[in-house]
């Protein structure tokens, strides 16, 4: 028996979510973070598009050849699709700020080491 | 019209406005803000409008986007509720923009974040897809990280850093579980979702709504994973700060509110992080000297509340309480925590101690004091009336020990809120940071904060009005105080005492309409109120400064005296006895010398308002319901089960009567508070204690274990009678003397109302009504020495009997009805109390008010020897002595007039003293198998006095021998005769403990102090503790939560 692809996308996903919490954990350096969090996002959106396919059916597309009755069942789910298309803009734009702030955080500091920016504490 | 008002044109003017701002910033900069401000007040005034119109019978607005119908498109409502949140939130952004107007329009940038972010909040209030509250989600997210960056220093650059890394680790887990959620069901129409059979079944389910859960919970900064969100707080600037902590935060509450039904299986959990939340937060408080570090501490705990109160409401399934309860918790710390950032704003004092300077500003401490009042849950504003409901319906639903931590975290909120704020009030003027006058502040700088202290007051009466609608009359006390300090700011030059006459004569003028119907002990309470409170007040003429502020406040105090004594429910009662704590509190705080005392009178005293409203629940909870007549009734003896309810109630009234061991506070207070408002407090003020213990007695009565129960409320009164009557005895200070002696007075009175029987009560009433004459002429006449003799302590006093002979002659008459000597009333009143004490057999509690009256005796002869017999040390110092000014003179002859004919007449007294009690307990009252007529028969004056005067003068002879003996100087120096008496007060083996009731308490402080400091250690600011932290709770609640 084959691992289908959706299966194969979900473990791939999965796992770079870990990779990405424990990127984020043991980096100290903000732009390792930062690259964690990218991937810790890019896992999330590979199972979200995991969740919406379907091994061996059709594009979402209705015609005479896919009536609506039949895309139930014979084509892949396009909503999730749909949705990770904004998710990885939203991640976009948050990884551009992150990287913003980093720029800003080296120009005061001239370190990228996230244990220099610790002043408000208690 | 209805189009131009439709809710989706919030988003066009957000959206719009937001393209536009960049724009007009290239081609008419002029532009700007006439459209960043027509954009925000158009989102306010059409989600203003649109609420108006669903509560006024329309259907929700459902706005569905793209032309086809949810689940295919995203769709928004705009039902109550969603209306509720986003006017408040909308309202509170727009007069933070007037706020931030001067920082705001420095980068155009800034106006686009703003208005973006506010759209956002409105988009995650109505959205009904939970794929699109994620999108709002992150749009005001990234909103926020813009607006955050403002600031510009390094503090605030990696502050926001850490936020942003904690958020997005929530969002991602948000994404991820809305991802499962939809592998799961098929939907994401929460409608829809709401609908499928709860609790959606199955593992992967389970953990999505867990992620869920958690995610949303991150967001409001649970404890301890919200170190990211404290740091913003601190560093950001204050309107940047409040726009987080109550806007966005709303806007995530309002999210958990929508999808809770999905978490009915962990609403126990969700309730336990909230709690805990409250505690830790408002724990960890106590150590912040930063303001805006301090205020996110409280912004956090407030949220962990309304948490606490949704989860629990929404479990108990008392969903037609979540207006009043979380609304008013929300709208509470909506509104006060924007006026205190924006405060800390205006003020721009890093830390605590530096906020002296605001006390030059009347308007800016009026406002700086109300806010400060509203975030600890005080009356009149809407948090009161939302925690007072949700306890009384937690102690209905079992809940106790969650009642306990609302209680301590509160008391822990109010006590860090009213410290900054007593400290800005008592700095030393001439310290060098507050040296450093406000910057200059134009109205509309001030403008914001004002109306927002409008508006919580607004929301606090219609909290009321929804609360208890019957119960609006409450609030007279502080009409009649803002009418008289309306009077004061239209009239600035009015001299104190017109202003004092005026506080005065509404006491008599209104007082007697806030006692409507009543009979009985309420009556006779409401009387004593209003004549004790105007001649004790009287003396407040003497004092010839203009006291701004002050006159106002003791007006609100006053009338808050009769209108307890006519509360009918028990809300009203527990209403008019917090506005009697925060009136006396600011008197206290506008004196001079009180400092961090006033502190602790207001800890204490608030102490004593939670056992207060923990023992109204308890009654509501046993059947009682809200009434006060049923709890003063009893005729359904042992239908209710009482004693919980009592013990509380008796609880607190002991704290505020300064019951041995929780007295620590009364010293120190009557002792530096303003020689007038001393007497008003311990002649008047502390009878509210006797009235809420009356009260709780008739509780005791119908309780299964009341007798035991008020043999031990006797023994407590007794030990307080006696161990503080010694205190007294060796104080060096006539107004500490003076407090002593009061609290030991009382003592008297809560054995009286122990002994649980008509003849006790009456005893207890006469020696209230004699307690009250005779502190207020002792207070008075002490005034009169420390005004013209400089100052109250003993050893620089002496031999003023012949300069002030009318003060002399009144505390002579005023030592004799106290001390217990035939004939004054004193004598007749204790007569009662130990001849009752006899009669029940309670030998020991007899024999110990012998001696309390001896010691009693002992020490009113050392006040009046050593301030106006004894000489003086310094030759000649008395020269410049004259007598009293008549305005202390009058009301203390007034006071001994009353003395003389509660002993000459005490039968006309009698009468309607019994008769206050009968009502209640019928003559037919059988206690103990004895019916009342007996009780009268039995009780033989004459041995009881005989037997009280031989042994008068025996401990007289004895005390005269000892004194002989120990004396190293030859006989006849009155300060030897103070000195003989400390020491041999000292030999007393007891004396040497009783400090330890203070070391004790100190003791509690520093440990709860200590322990805010350790728990603190885990906010080290790294980012990757945060981010653990985060983690970790994301995944205890999986673990916690899991089937």
């Amino acid at each position: 028996m084959g691992i289908s692809v959706s299966h194969l996308a979900l473990v791939t996903g999965f796992l770079l979510c870990l990779i990405g919490v424990w990127g984020l954990l043991s980096n100290r350096h903000i732009l390792r973070i930062i690259i964690s969090f990218s991937l810790l996002d890019t896992g999330v959106h590979i199972v979200l598009v995991a969740t919406g396919y379907i091994t061996g059916a059709t594009a979402p597309i209705l015609d005479e050849a896919l009536g609506p009755g039949a895309a139930a069942l014979h084509s892949v789910d396009p909503i999730p699709s749909a949705l990770v298309v904004t998710a990885i803009v939203i991640g976009f734009s948050v990884t551009a700020v992150m990287l913003a702030y980093a720029i800003r955080l080296y120009r005061a500091k001239g370190t990228l080491d996230i244990d220099a920016f610790t002043e408000s504490k208690g | 019209m209805s189009a131009l008002f439709h809710p989706l044109n919030i988003y066009i003017l957000g959206l719009g406005g937001g393209f536009l701002i960049p724009l007009l910033y290239r081609v008419a900069k002029r532009w700007l803000a006439p459209v960043f401000f027509l954009a925000l007040t158009g989102i306010t005034l059409i989600s203003a409008v649109a609420f108006i119109r669903v509560l006024g019978g329309a259907p929700p607005f459902e706005v569905i986007t793209a032309g086809i119908a949810p689940p295919v498109s995203i769709s928004l409502r705009l039902g109550v509720a969603e209306g509720f949140f986003c006017v408040s939130v909308n309202v509170v952004s727009l007069l933070g923009a007037l706020h931030l107007w001067p920082r705001l329009r420095e980068h155009y940038g800034a106006l686009l974040l703003y208005l973006i972010g506010v759209m956002g909040i409105n988009g995650m209030i109505m959205t009904r897809d939970l794929f699109n509250l994620f999108v709002f989600l992150e749009i005001v997210s990234i909103a926020t990280y813009g607006l955050l960056g403002l600031a510009g220093t390094t503090r605030s650059l990696s502050a926001t850093f850490k936020y942003i890394v904690a958020t997005v680790i929530a969002s991602t887990f948000f994404l991820l579980a809305t991802a499962l959620v939809y592998f799961v069901t098929g939907t994401l129409f929460i409608d829809e979702l709401l609908q499928l059979p709860q609790p959606l079944s199955g593992p992967i389910a389970t953990t999505a709504l867990l992620l869920l859960l958690a995610a949303i919970l991150i967001e409001l900064k649970p404890f301890p994973a919200n170190g990211w969100g404290l740091d913003v707080y601190e560093t950001a600037p204050g309107g940047i700060a409040a726009f987080v902590s109550v806007g966005v935060s709303a806007g995530v509450f309002f999210s958990l509110y929508k999808l809770l039904p999905l978490f009915g299986p962990w609403l126990d959990l969700i309730a336990l992080s909230g709690g805990l939340t409250f505690v830790a937060s408002n724990l960890i408080g106590l150590r912040q000297i930063r303001v805006r570090r301090m205020l996110g501490y409280s912004s956090v705990g407030q949220l962990g509340l309304a948490t606490l109160a949704l989860a629990l409401l929404e479990k108990t399934g008392a969903p037609q309480l979540m207006p009043l309860v979380v609304g008013g918790l929300i709208l509470n710390h909506l509104l006060a925590k924007a006026g205190l950032f924006w405060l800390a704003d205006l003020v721009d004092r890093q830390s605590i101690s530096g906020w002296s300077p605001i006390a030059r500003s009347r308007l800016l401490l009026f406002l700086f004091g109300a806010l400060v009042v509203a975030i600890s849950g005080l009356p009149p504003f809407p948090g009161f009336w939302a925690k007072w409901t949700l306890v009384l319906h937690l102690s209905s639903a079992g809940y106790v020990w969650t009642i306990a931590a609302i209680a301590i975290g509160s008391l822990l909120e109010a006590a860090y809120m009213f410290r900054w704020f007593g400290r800005s009030v008592h700095a030393p003027a001439n310290n060098g940071l507050s040296g450093v006058d406000l910057p200059r502040l134009d109205w509309r700088a001030i403008a914001p904060v004002t109306t927002i202290v409008v508006l919580l007051a607004l929301a606090g009466l219609l909290a009321a009005f929804i609360a208890a609608p019957g119960s609006l009359w409450i609030v007279t006390p502080l009409i009649a105080g803002g009418m008289l300090a309306l009077v004061e700011a239209l009239w600035p030059g009015l001299p104190g005492r017109a202003k004092a006459a005026l506080a005065l004569i509404a006491l008599p003028a209104i007082g007697p309409f806030l006692l409507p119907e009543m009979q009985g002990l309420p009556l006779l309470f409401g009387v004593l109120f209003i004549a004790g409170g105007f001649v004790v007040g009287l003396g407040a003429l003497y004092r010839s400064e203009t006291r701004t502020g002050y006159y106002p406040l003791l007006a609100a105090m006053l009338l808050a005296l009769p209108a307890l004594a006519g509360a009918s429910t028990t809300l009203e009662f527990f209403v008019a006895w917090e506005f009697v704590t925060l009136g006396s509190y600011f008197l206290l705080a506008h004196g001079r010398q009180t400092g961090s005392q006033t502190l602790r009178y207001l800890l204490f005293s608030l102490a004593a308002a939670f056992f207060l409203l923990a023992g109204f629940g308890q009654f509501n909870a046993t059947g009682g319901g809200v009434d006060l007549a049923t709890l003063r009734s009893v005729l359904d003896g042992g239908s209710v089960q009482a004693t919980a309810a009592f013990v509380l109630i008796a609880i607190g009234c002991l704290i505020k009567a300064g019951a041995l061991g929780v007295h620590v506070w009364v010293p120190g207070t009557y002792a530096l508070a303003d020689d007038d408002l001393s007497a008003l407090l311990s002649a008047v003020i502390s009878k509210v204690a006797i009235f809420g213990l009356l009260t709780a007695a008739y509780l005791a009565i119908r309780s299964q274990s009341g007798p035991d129960l008020s043999i031990l409320l006797a023994w407590i009164g007794m030990a307080t009678t006696l161990v503080c009557g010694v205190q007294a005895l060796f104080q060096r200070d006539a107004k500490r003397l003076l407090a002593y002696s009061s609290i030991s007075q009382l003592g008297y009175i809560v054995t009286a109302i122990a002994l649980m029987d008509h003849i006790g009560w009456v005893t207890a009433l006469y020696l209230t009504a004699s307690h009250l004459l005779v502190k207020g002429v002792l207070f008075l006449a002490v005034a009169g020495v420390i005004l013209r003799a400089g100052t109250g302590v003993f050893t620089s006093l002496g031999g003023l009997g012949a300069r002030m002979p009318v003060t002399f002659a009144a505390v002579l008459v005023a030592l004799v009805a106290m001390a217990g000597l035939p004939p004054l009333t004193g004598f007749g009143s204790k007569w009662l109390l130990i001849g009752t004490l006899l009669d029940k057999q309670w030998y020991l509690l007899a024999a110990a008010g012998f001696l309390a009256t001896f010691v009693g005796f002992l020490y009113m002869i050392r006040l009046a020897w050593s301030v106006f017999l004894g000489p003086r040390e310094q030759k000649n110092a008395n020269h410049h002595v004259r007598e009293a000014p008549a305005a202390l003179l009058v009301p203390q002859l007034l006071l001994v007039v009353g003395i003389l004919v509660l002993t000459l007449y005490p039968s006309p007294l009698f009468g309607p003293l019994s008769q206050a009690i009968d009502p209640a307990f019928a003559s037919s009252l059988v206690w103990q198998g004895m019916p009342l007529r007996e009780i009268y028969d039995s009780l033989d004056p004459l041995p009881v006095m005989g037997a009280a005067v031989v042994l008068s003068l025996l401990a007289a002879g004895v005390l005269a021998l000892v004194l002989r003996a120990q004396a190293p100087k030859p006989a006849g120096d009155g300060r030897d005769v103070v000195a003989s008496l400390a020491a041999l007060a000292r030999t007393i083996p007891l004396v040497h403990r009783l400090p330890t009731a203070t070391a004790a308490w100190t003791g509690v402080a520093g440990v709860t102090v200590a322990a805010a400091g350790r728990l603190r250690l885990i906010y080290n600011g790294n980012a990757q503790t945060y981010e653990l932290l985060v983690i970790l709770y994301i995944v205890a609640i999986h673990f916690l939560g899991w089937p």
